[in-house]
C-alpha cells in the first residue's frame, strides 16, 4: 500500500468512527504544537468515539494529541510528530447541575467560564481564577493543573475535583471517583489526571464540588521597599486570625504587566519633555478578603496605615483578572520571554525569588515575578533585554543556573519558551517525586506511548 | 509461618519485635471491622531500613505482607491471613518535625492523629482531619484509607492535608513522592498514593499541612421533633451560602444510648439532633452562628442550644465521637457502614434505611456526617445468632444498593478493604476495575503488599495472567545488624 492509500485509509478510519464532518486532513494554519502540525484533526462526539480513535491509533502506533483551548498546547517538550490532534470541543456539555448537592458534572471540553456561567445563577462557583478560562476546556485546566491566584485561599483543582471519566491509549473508557463529595472507594485517579498534561489518558468528563459565592470582596495592596519586608508581612499574615482568598507577593517589575498593553509609540515621535515615571522599586503583598462589612472592617483595622490602595468593584475584579493573565500579559508584549513555574515550600519563596533576580541579569533578561505567598507557587517572568538579547543556548543556560540555585525539593518548570531552545534542555527540569514510578505508571497507562509522545516527563 | 522466614524477621526487627505465638497472633486477628483472620506473624519495624529489609524478605520469599497502625479500620484493611506477615507500624510513632513557618508537619507512620494536634496546639497550629478514632488511629492508617472525619466538610479529607511521603515499596526500594511544597513537577504519586489502602507500597514518613487554629469556633446543638426537618435542615444550611465546619446528625434514640455513657447534654426526648460547628475570624462566625440559627427555626427546630464554653462544646464531641462505643452498652455487635449520598437525597434515604431496618427486623442507628451526605447507618444485631448476623450483611448490602443508584458511593470514609471489595463491581466497570488493577500492577507487580483488598478477586486472576509491565527496581543497598 503507498503511503499515499495508508494515508486516505487513516482518514477514512477517523471518518467512520467520528463522522466525516468531524475529521480533516492537517490543522487549522494556526494550529501547530511547537512548530509540527498535526496530520489530521478529529473531533470526536463521546467518550466511544474518542476510544475508537485511540484504538485505531494504538493499532497504527499513530502519535495523539488531546487539544481544548488550545491555551497551552505549546507547554512542554517539541513533540516528536503529531499525527492525530484529539479536540475535545464536542465534549462540552453539562452534564448534571444539583446545586443543592453542590456538585456539577461537565464534558471535558466545556470552556470553563461556561460552567462558571451556570453556577453564578445560583450564586455558586468553583473558586478558580487560571488565566484565560473563555477559551481554556475544564479537560486542558485539568491535564496542565492550572491554577490562580485564588489557590492561596482555597486549594488547586485536586481539591475541588470529586470525579474523573477518561478513555485510556488502548480505548478504555474508565473512570475514578464519583459524584458526591466525599468517596474514598478505588484508587484516586483523579490526583493521577490532575497534571498528566495528556500522556495518561483522554479526559473527557469531570464532577466537581461547589461553593457559595462570596457575597463580596475587597483587596488590599500593600507597599514594601524590600523583598525582606514583604515576606515579613506575609509571614505575620500567615500567623494572624485573618484569612484572605488571595495573598500574592508581586516584585516591582510585576506591575508593569498589570494593566492593559501601553499602546505602540511611533518611533518617529520625539518628546523630551514627556515625564517618564522613575521606576518603581516596591514590592508588593496584595490581599484579597471576602465577608460582610463587620470583616472587611476588621481586615481595614489589623492592616492599617500598610495599606497602600484599597480595590473594589470593577476595578478590583479587574486588578485580579490581569492577576490572573500575568504570564500571558508578559507574553503578549515580549513574545520570545522565558516564563518560569516554580513550586516551593512557603519559607522557600524568598531563595526562589532571590535566585530569579540574581541569574534574570547575567543572561539579558529583565525579572518579572508574581505569585501564590502562602502556597509557594510562583508565576516568573523573564524578558529579553531589547538591547542583546539572550541566544537560544541563554535560554537554557539561564534555565539551569535558575535551577541550580533554588533549594532542595522544589520544581522549576519553563512554561514558555522560545522553541529554539526547546532543544537545548529539558524544560519540565527535575521532581522532588521518584520518576521511576512516574515511567511505570505511564508504562502502565500508555505503554505503546501514544499520547503526547515527547512532550511530557514520562 | 516457615521458621527461617521467622528467624530472618527477628534478625532485621529484633527478637522482641516479632510476634508468632498463636495467644500473640490472636490481638491482630481483627480490626474494628466485621472481618476476622489470624496472621502468620507480627512483625514491628523500628525504621524505614528495617521496613524496607522486612519487605525484600517478603518480596524473595514471596509471602505477603499487610501493613496496619493502629487497626481502628473499619473495612479490614489490616487483616491478614495466616501465610500473611503483619507489618505494625506502632513503634514508628515519632513527630520528627513541626515546621510552623512552613506549616508542615514530617511524622512516622505510627504517630496518633490527636497527638500530632496536641503537640501542635501550644504553636497555633494543628492537623486538621480529626477521625472519631483519632484518639487512637495513627496518620499511617489515616494516609492508607484517606480517613476523614466530622471537620473534613471546610477543610477537606487527608489527601488534602499531605503533601510528601517516603515510601518503601513491595519490593524493598525506598522513594518519595512530593515533600513540604504544595506542588512539585510531574505526576501526584503522592495524591495517587493516599487512599490506596496498603496496596502499593507502605509510607514510612509523612508530610503533612498543619492549619492555624480558628480564632473562633461556635457549637450548635439543634434539636428536632422529626428527623425529616433536621435532614431538611442540613440542605437548607448548604444552601444558605455558609460551609460549617462540621454538619453532624444523630438519631433520637441513639442519644439516650450516648446519655447513659457519657452524659454529654443530650435532649432525651428529640427525634434528631444535628451538631454544627463554625469557625474562622470571630465577626464572620458571629454572622454565621446567627444565620444557621435561623435557618434550624425556620425548619420547625424545637430549639439551638450553644455550647457556652469549651467544656460544654467538648462534651458535645464527646458524645458524638463516643457513639459507636455507647452502641456497644445495647447492643452485643452492630455493624457499621459507610455509605454516601448526594446531600438533597438524606431526606429519601433516612425513609429507605428505616424501611429496610422495618424488613429485616433489625434496629439501625444513624449517625453521620449529615453536611457531606456521608451516612453511617449502624446495624444492631446479636454476632452469636447466625441468621442476624447474615440478615445484617444483608441489610448492609441494601443500602449501599440505595446509596449508589442516588448517585452516592459505597465508601466516604473507612475505605473498601476486604469488607466491601465484592461491592466495588456495583459501584465500577470492569474497565474502570483493570484500569486499577494495572496501576495496582505497576507498584506491586506480585500482590505481595496486601493482597485481596479492595480490587475484586476476579478481576485481580484476570489481569494478572496478563503481561505485566515491570517497575525497574533499583537494589536497595545491604545494611549491617
Amino acid at each position: 500500500m503507498s503511503t499515499m492509500a495508508a494515508t486516505s485509509a487513516i482518514e477514512r478510519e477517523l471518518a467512520s468512527v467520528a463522522g466525516n464532518s468531524w475529521v480533516s486532513q492537517g490543522s487549522s494554519e494556526l494550529v501547530e504544537i511547537n512548530g509540527i502540525r498535526p496530520a489530521w484533526t478529529v473531533s470526536p462526539g463521546s467518550a466511544e468515539e474518542v476510544a475508537g480513535i485511540l484504538r485505531l491509533a494504538q493499532e497504527r502506533d499513530l502519535v495523539v494529541a488531546t487539544a481544548g483551548g488550545f491555551t497551552k498546547q505549546q507547554v512542554g517538550g517539541i513533540p516528536e510528530r503529531v499525527d492525530i490532534l484529539l479536540q475535545t470541543e464536542r465534549l462540552n456539555h453539562v452534564e448534571h447541575y444539583d446545586p443543592g448537592d453542590l456538585t456539577i458534572g461537565v464534558g471535558a471540553g466545556i470552556r470553563f467560564a461556561e460552567m462558571q456561567g451556570k453556577l453564578k445563577e445560583h450564586q455558586q462557583w468553583i473558586p478558580f481564577d487560571a488565566p484565560n478560562l473563555s477559551a481554556a476546556t475544564v479537560g486542558g485546566l485539568l491535564a496542565t493543573a492550572s491554577f490562580g491566584p485564588l489557590k492561596s485561599g482555597f486549594g488547586g483543582l485536586r481539591d475541588f475535583c470529586i470525579g474523573v471519566q477518561f478513555v485510556t491509549a488502548d480505548g478504555k473508557i474508565a473512570k475514578g471517583g464519583g459524584r458526591v463529595v466525599k468517596n474514598v472507594a478505588g484508587y484516586d485517579l483523579m490526583k493521577l489526571m490532575i497534571g498528566s498534561y495528556g500522556s495518561l489518558a483522554v479526559i473527557t468528563r469531570a464532577n466537581f464540588k461547589v461553593f457559595p459565592r462570596p457575597r463580596q470582596t475587597r483587596t488590599f495592596v500593600c507597599s514594601f521597599p524590600s523583598l525582606q519586608e514583604a515576606l515579613a508581612f506575609r509571614d505575620s499574615m500567615l500567623k494572624s486570625p485573618l484569612t484572605p482568598i488571595c495573598l500574592e507577593i508581586a516584585s516591582p517589575q510585576a506591575p508593569e504587566y498589570l494593566c492593559d498593553p501601553p499602546t505602540p509609540r511611533d518611533p518617529d515621535e520625539y518628546a523630551p519633555a514627556r515625564p517618564v515615571a522613575p521606576p518603581s522599586t516596591d514590592w508588593h503583598v496584595v490581599l484579597r478578603a471576602a465577608g460582610s462589612d463587620n470583616v472587611l472592617g476588621r481586615y481595614r483595622r489589623e492592616l492599617g496605615d500598610q495599606v497602600s490602595r484599597e480595590l473594589e468593584g470593577g476595578a478590583e475584579e479587574q486588578y485580579w483578572s490581569w492577576v490572573s493573565h500575568f504570564e500571558y500579559s508578559i507574553l503578549e508584549r515580549h513574545r520570545n520571554a522565558l516564563v518560569i513555574y516554580t513550586h516551593v515550600s512557603i519559607q522557600n519563596t524568598g531563595a526562589a525569588i532571590q535566585a530569579l533576580e540574581r541569574v534574570a541579569p547575567d543572561y539579558n533578561f529583565i525579572p518579572a515575578m508574581l505569585g501564590r505567598a502562602a502556597s509557594g507557587n510562583l508565576v516568573m517572568g523573564l524578558i529579553p533585554l531589547a538591547v542583546g538579547p539572550p541566544a537560544a543556548m541563554e535560554y537554557a543556560n539561564c534555565a539551569s543556573a535558575f535551577r541550580a540555585l533554588l533549594p532542595a525539593g522544589s520544581s522549576a518548570i519553563v512554561r514558555h519558551c522560545p522553541k529554539e531552545a526547546k532543544g537545548h534542555f529539558d524544560v519540565w527540569g527535575s521532581t522532588p517525586s521518584d520518576l521511576t514510578m512516574m515511567r511505570a505508571v505511564k508504562q502502565a497507562m500508555d505503554p505503546r506511548k501514544i499520547l503526547n509522545r515527547g512532550r511530557f516527563i514520562v | 509461618m516457615d521458621s527461617s522466614v521467622l528467624r530472618l524477621l527477628k534478625k532485621i526487627a529484633g527478637p522482641d519485635a516479632v510476634l508468632d505465638r498463636p495467644e500473640d497472633l490472636m490481638l491482630y486477628e481483627y480490626d474494628a471491622g466485621v472481618d476476622k483472620s489470624r496472621p502468620g506473624a507480627v512483625v514491628f519495624p523500628q525504621n524505614t531500613e528495617q521496613v524496607s529489609r522486612v519487605l525484600r524478605l517478603a518480596h524473595e520469599k514471596k509471602v505477603p505482607v499487610v501493613p496496619r497502625g493502629a487497626g481502628t479500620g473499619l473495612s479490614g484493611g489490616a487483616i491478614a491471613s495466616k501465610e500473611a506477615i503483619v507489618l505494625s507500624l506502632s513503634r514508628m510513632n515519632r513527630i520528627l518535625e513541626i515546621d510552623i513557618p512552613n506549616q508542615r508537619a514530617v511524622v512516622q507512620p505510627g504517630v496518633v492523629n490527636l497527638e500530632l494536634s496536641n503537640a501542635t496546639a501550644p504553636l497555633g497550629f494543628y492537623y486538621a482531619p480529626d477521625p472519631s478514632s483519632q484518639k487512637a488511629c495513627t496518620i499511617g492508617g489515616n494516609v492508607a484509607e484517606n480517613s476523614g472525619g466530622p471537620h473534613t466538610l471546610a477543610l477537606g479529607v487527608t489527601v488534602n492535608h499531605v503533601t510528601g511521603l517516603e515510601v518503601v515499596l513491595p519490593d524493598g526500594r525506598i522513594t518519595e513522592f512530593g515533600g513540604k511544597a504544595q506542588d512539585s513537577c510531574g505526576l501526584d504519586l503522592a495524591g495517587f498514593f493516599v487512599g490506596s489502602e496498603g496496596t502499593l507500597g507502605i509510607a514510612t514518613k509523612i508530610t503533612v499541612r498543619l492549619t492555624r487554629l480558628p480564632e473562633s469556633v461556635a457549637t450548635l446543638l439543634a434539636i428536632f421533633d422529626t428527623v425529616q426537618d433536621a435532614a431538611n435542615t442540613v440542605v437548607a444550611i448548604t444552601q444558605s451560602g455558609i460551609t460549617p465546619a462540621a454538619l453532624e446528625m444523630l438519631e433520637g434514640w441513639l442519644l439516650q444510648a450516648i446519655e447513659a455513657a457519657v452524659h454529654a447534654g443530650y435532649p432525651l426526648d428529640s427525634a434528631a439532633v444535628l451538631l454544627i460547628e463554625l469557625e474562622g475570624m470571630k465577626e464572620a462566625v458571629e454572622e454565621q452562628a446567627e444565620a444557621v440559627r435561623l435557618a434550624c427555626m425556620n425548619q420547625k427546630a424545637r430549639e439551638v442550644r450553644r455550647a457556652k464554653s469549651e467544656q460544654e462544646r467538648q462534651l458535645l464531641w464527646l458524645g458524638r465521637k463516643t457513639a459507636f462505643g455507647a452502641i456497644g452498652r445495647i447492643s452485643s455487635s452492630y455493624y457499621t457502614q459507610d455509605g454516601v449520598i448526594p446531600r438533597t437525597k438524606i431526606p429519601a434515604t433516612l425513609a429507605e434505611i428505616a424501611r429496610i431496618g422495618q424488613k429485616y427486623d433489625l434496629k439501625i442507628a444513624n449517625v453521620f456526617h449529615a453536611g457531606d451526605g456521608n451516612l453511617h447507618p449502624l446495624i444492631l444485631f446479636d454476632g452469636r445468632d447466625p441468621q442476624k448476623t447474615a440478615d445484617s450483611r444483608l441489610a448492609a448490602k441494601e443500602i449501599m444498593s440505595y446509596c449508589l443508584s442516588m448517585g452516592g458511593s459505597i465508601t466516604g470514609e473507612h475505605g473498601v478493604g476486604l469488607e466491601k471489595m465484592n461491592l466495588m463491581p456495583l459501584m465500577f466497570s470492569d474497565d474502570d476495575l483493570q484500569v486499577m488493577m494495572r496501576l495496582r500492577n505497576a507498584f506491586n507487580p506480585e500482590s505481595i503488599l496486601n493482597p485481596q483488598k479492595m480490587l475484586p478477586e476476579a478481576h485481580m486472576c484476570r489481569e494478572v495472567t496478563a503481561p505485566l509491565p515491570k517497575a525497574k527496581v533499583e537494589p536497595v543497598p545491604e545494611l549491617h545488624l
